[in-house]
């Protein structure tokens, strides 16, 4: 716009060059900050996994021995297992917010609120959740171990987050109650966009139930299918809140995964070790790279065909 | 009012070349009627013109000055598209005077120029209506008003009737015709549909492949098609083709034996040619003496004004035969078919004419 | 429509399904009308045991007004609303320029910016969280509310970008041809034609991202030290501790924290769910 204030005219420089130069001049404010606040940090935390430091000291160069002590810790490999263990059972969620979405594809009187109040725990915090969770489980007291009671005649007493068994099963399963009204309102909008005469087609070609659901149904819901799929292994790489509130990675270090992990090295109030927990952070970072490069290449694919 | 000159205009995307050099002029005051089939590159020549695509290279010429590397603002053209491309949150009066709002000029102005382009149009009662409110004719008639009122050189249309139903795009077909007459301006105007090119044009060029295969008033592309392109490109029904093969003098051996002598054929006639015949111009033969051919009747449609039969020549080819309202010949029957030699036109194995009937002989 | 229309099948079908349709719901929502009901239990049912029977007494009053004076949470409240609500404007104003200049201008590196701002979405935060914290520090926005927003604008600008920039794209694209023939510049353009254009992705990405940023809790342990900053998530952590075993008052603070973007989510919920299920329905 500069150029325009000192000409005499509005044409020149300013008006020949204005469609090559307006792109830059509307991305340059976004652009800046995604470099300075995510782009940067990305490598600034590649190269201090490379150092030793309390993060406010001198720093000192120690190469990788950073990742050879990780690989050689215990806890770094509980924590792995445990994000194996997220992403597995979190993918869950996609086939049960398939599920409850089905069952709620109807036009029955009432049935928009129903569907709002299905959706419901997505949009409490994780925080809230976790309470709540905890609440739940709580032996004694909890609603778990009463129903458990009332079942089986015992376990008034189970405590699910103390055990190590069952502590990391419990705070997933925490985590898939908002992640499958996710899925499930990625699925009803899915459904709500098939075509209805494709369905009447198949209807007349005596398709029906699991066989409509299969041959007809579930292609054309790929594309939601694709959006779950990310969200949720993104969303179950990057658990941290239900963690921090339910157990805070124990019992004895049991319900770990690397986010956890890296914050109790280098962010907690008595973590200190900043290029330990920035070698942490950059395995974390090289598994979702995995994740993110097929979801860009599938974006990609789907930008050059339109 | 302004000439257009195109020379050697061509366009590529990556690798592909849309535009392969076209070279046309088009005079003060004319209507030009760019017409192809789908693909043919029509609508990207005109954007290349409205200066919504570069030159790859070639220059444009609009009255007399290069505009190709010219902003398309400062082009001193106007453009109605396809899809009418009304701002959908402006009322009729807020899309008319927008664009002149923005380039600085008095309201007043704004003002007396709207209402002009709103008498002209009828649009008056429709002013404050936003574009969702208005009917598909309505929006096209609100597209060519936001036009008119910024006095361009040149008018620009981009199959402007295709989203209108068949009625309606007669009735437009006439508003855009009168004001042509009306404005005097240069039009140019794409389509794909050659009875809107025959029925407004002064002037229609028609393209394929990125080339202009002829340039030509409606009537000179209708009786002297250069090419067996642009023969069956246009008149509709389409253009009846027959594989025959010339025979001794200016005869042609059509399929089954029978055989067509031209009159006034200059060109000397060999080998395997193309007998071009427009179906309006197939006589059915009143005594067998006459025939030229003897058909099959595969399919008919009886329109009352006129019926349509759908034959097969002895050899196979299909042909389409315009017969008067009471011919009463059934499908499966024979029909025998004479060709008159002055409609008749002859093209050589590339497609080129070679010879065009003369009707008025 | 599938599955088949209920009305269609057996009356016997209509109705267990609408009986069926409450108690699923019900199952579904249990852990959160457990908590609801503690809520407004009185203390002395959690003390004799009675933790889901039929409340003694209906304490609403005094736990909700135990909460609020006995902890910071009302401030934390405020917090929060002065964390969000900047956030929102903040990224919905930077990608509706981003999002403007990647969905209508043809240039080589198009692409390429486009998909690094899907990509950063995607990252994990920690692998940001020591330089980021780390730059705050040296910027001396530590613990305030304007480093942890700056951050927050910055890193929603990702989601934005692809969501508004989307949006743009399917926008008539005719639209702004026409202008540009008549001589409208591009930032009129933008100003005129195309943000009037995208309000209703304005909304949706504002609702959303006002969700998002609520419920945070990494960064706002991880950016935030002092009360006057923390939001209520960390709050409530906060408060965990505190109250130990007094669940009727930790109830009834998680509820409060969980009320604004649920009252959001009922108050724009055609906008939310735009937001949400972008792009699952193309492609």
């Amino acid at each position: 716009m500069a150029q325009t204030g000192v000409q005499p005219k509005p044409r020149g420089f300013w008006k020949t060059h204005q469609k090559t130069l307006a792109p830059w001049l509307f991305l340059a404010p976004g652009i800046a900050m995604f470099l300075l606040y995510v782009i940067f940090p990305i490598f600034e935390s590649i190269w201090i996994s490379f150092y030793q430091w309390d993060g406010l000291g001198p720093k000192t160069w120690v190469g990788l021995q950073n990742y050879r002590d990780l690989f050689a810790d215990d806890s770094f490999y509980t924590s792995l297992k445990n994000n194996l263990i997220w992403l597995v059972l979190y993918l869950l969620a996609i086939p049960m917010g398939l599920t409850v979405a089905l069952f709620l594809n109807q036009t029955v009187t009432g049935i928009r609120l129903y569907k709002s109040l299905f959706f419901f725990p997505f949009v409490i915090s994780q925080v809230v959740v976790g309470l709540i969770f905890t609440w739940f489980y709580a032996p004694d007291f909890g609603l778990l171990p009463k129903l458990l009671q009332a079942l089986t005649g015992s376990g008034k007493d189970f405590a699910v987050l103390a055990d190590e068994r069952y502590a990391t099963l419990g705070v997933i399963a925490a985590g898939l109650w908002p992640q499958t009204a996710y899925c499930m309102i990625l699925y009803l909008t899915g459904l709500n966009n098939i075509n209805p005469e494709q369905v009447e087609a198949a209807r007349m070609d005596n398709a029906k139930g699991l066989s409509m659901l299969w041959h007809i149904i579930l292609p054309q819901l790929r594309p939601a299918t694709f959006i779950a799929f990310v969200v949720t292994v993104i969303g179950a790489l990057r658990s941290f809140d239900l963690i921090s509130v339910m157990t805070l990675g124990g019992p004895y270090g049991s319900t770990r995964v690397l986010s956890y992990f890296m914050f109790e090295q280098a962010l907690s109030e008595y973590g200190t070790a900043m290029g330990y927990g920035a070698a942490i952070a950059v395995v974390l970072f090289a598994i979702m790279l995995v994740f993110i490069t097929i979801f860009i290449v599938r974006m990609l694919s789907q930008e050059r065909n339109s | 009012m302004a000439t257009v000159t195109l020379k050697n205009a061509k366009k590529q995307f990556g690798a592909v070349e849309i535009i392969k050099g076209i070279d046309l002029s088009v005079a003060d005051g004319e209507f030009c009627v760019f017409v192809g089939p789908s693909g043919c590159g029509k609508s990207t020549l005109l954007r290349m013109i409205a200066g919504l695509e570069d030159f790859t290279s070639g220059s444009l010429q609009i009255g007399g000055k290069e505009m190709a590397k010219v902003e398309s603002a400062d082009r001193g053209v106007a453009m109605v598209f396809q899809s009418y491309a009304l701002y959908p949150h402006m009322t009729v009066k807020q899309n008319i005077g927008f664009g002149l709002k923005m380039t600085g000029h008095s309201l007043a102005d704004i003002e007396g120029r709207t209402k002009r382009a709103a008498d002209m149009l009828q649009l008056e009662p429709l002013l404050d209506r936003k574009p969702s409110q208005l009917s598909g004719g309505q929006r096209q008639r609100v597209a060519i008003g936001r036009a008119i009122v910024r006095n361009p050189e040149v008018f620009l249309f981009d199959e402007p009737l295709s989203n209108l139903d068949a009625a309606l795009r007669v009735q437009m077909r006439i508003q855009i015709g009168k004001l042509h007459h009306d404005l005097k301006a240069t039009m140019i105007y794409v389509t794909h549909d050659q009875v809107e090119a025959m029925t407004m044009a002064d002037k229609i060029v028609v393209l394929h492949a990125g080339r202009i295969e002829q340039v030509g008033s409606p009537l000179e592309l209708y009786h002297r098609p250069n090419n067996m392109f642009v023969a069956g490109f246009i008149g509709s029904p389409k253009m009846n083709f027959v594989n025959v093969e010339a025979g001794t003098g200016s005869s042609l051996k059509l399929p089954g034996g029978g055989t067509v002598k031209i009159d006034g054929m200059k060109a000397k006639l060999s080998g395997k040619l193309t007998l071009g015949i427009r179906p309006e111009h197939v006589e059915l033969a009143k005594k067998t003496a006459d025939a030229n051919v003897s058909t099959v009747v595969r399919a008919a449609e009886y329109l009352g004004s006129e019926t349509m039969f759908y034959v097969t020549l002895p050899d196979g080819t299909e042909a389409a035969v315009k017969a008067d309202g009471l011919a009463k010949t059934q499908v499966g029957d024979t029909l025998l078919l004479h060709f008159p030699p002055k409609a008749c036109h002859v093209f050589d194995p590339d497609g080129k004419t070679l010879h065009n009937g003369d009707l008025s002989k | 429509m599938f599955p088949r229309p209920i009305e269609k099948s057996a009356p016997w079908v209509g109705i267990a399904y609408k009986v069926f349709l409450p108690i699923a719901l019900i199952l579904w929502l249990l852990p959160l009308i457990g908590i609801a009901i503690t809520s407004v239990r009185p203390a002395s049912d959690l003390a004799s045991g009675n933790y889901f029977g039929m409340p003694s007494g209906f304490a609403f009053v005094e736990n909700y007004s135990s909460v609020f004076k006995n902890s910071n949470i009302g401030w934390y409240i405020l917090n929060s609303f002065r964390v969000t609500i900047p956030t929102v404007i903040g990224a919905v104003a930077l990608s509706c320029l981003t999002g403007y200049a990647l969905a209508v201008y043809k240039f080589k590196s198009n692409l390429f910016v486009f998909f690094l701002f899907v990509a950063g979405n995607f990252v994990p935060f920690q692998i940001l969280a020591i330089p980021v914290r780390d730059l705050t520090l040296k910027m001396g926005l530590y613990d305030t509310m304007t480093g942890l927003v700056l951050f927050h604008v910055a890193f929603q600008t990702g989601f934005c970008t692809l969501f508004m920039r989307n949006f743009m794209k399917a926008l008539p694209f005719a639209l702004i041809e026409s202008a540009r023939v008549e001589g409208v510049n591009e930032f009129k353009i933008f100003w005129h034609i195309v943000l009037p254009l995208v309000r209703p992705a304005m909304a949706a990405l504002a609702v959303l991202i006002f969700t998002f940023i609520w419920n945070d809790y990494f960064w706002a342990t991880v950016m935030a030290q002092s009360a006057d900053v923390r939001p209520v998530t960390a709050g409530m952590n906060e408060l965990k501790g505190q109250y130990k075993v007094a669940w009727e008052l930790i109830s009834a603070a998680a509820i409060v924290a969980a009320l604004p973007p649920v009252a959001m989510f009922f108050l724009m919920q055609k906008h939310f769910i735009a937001g949400l299920t972008l792009g699952a329905t193309k492609g």
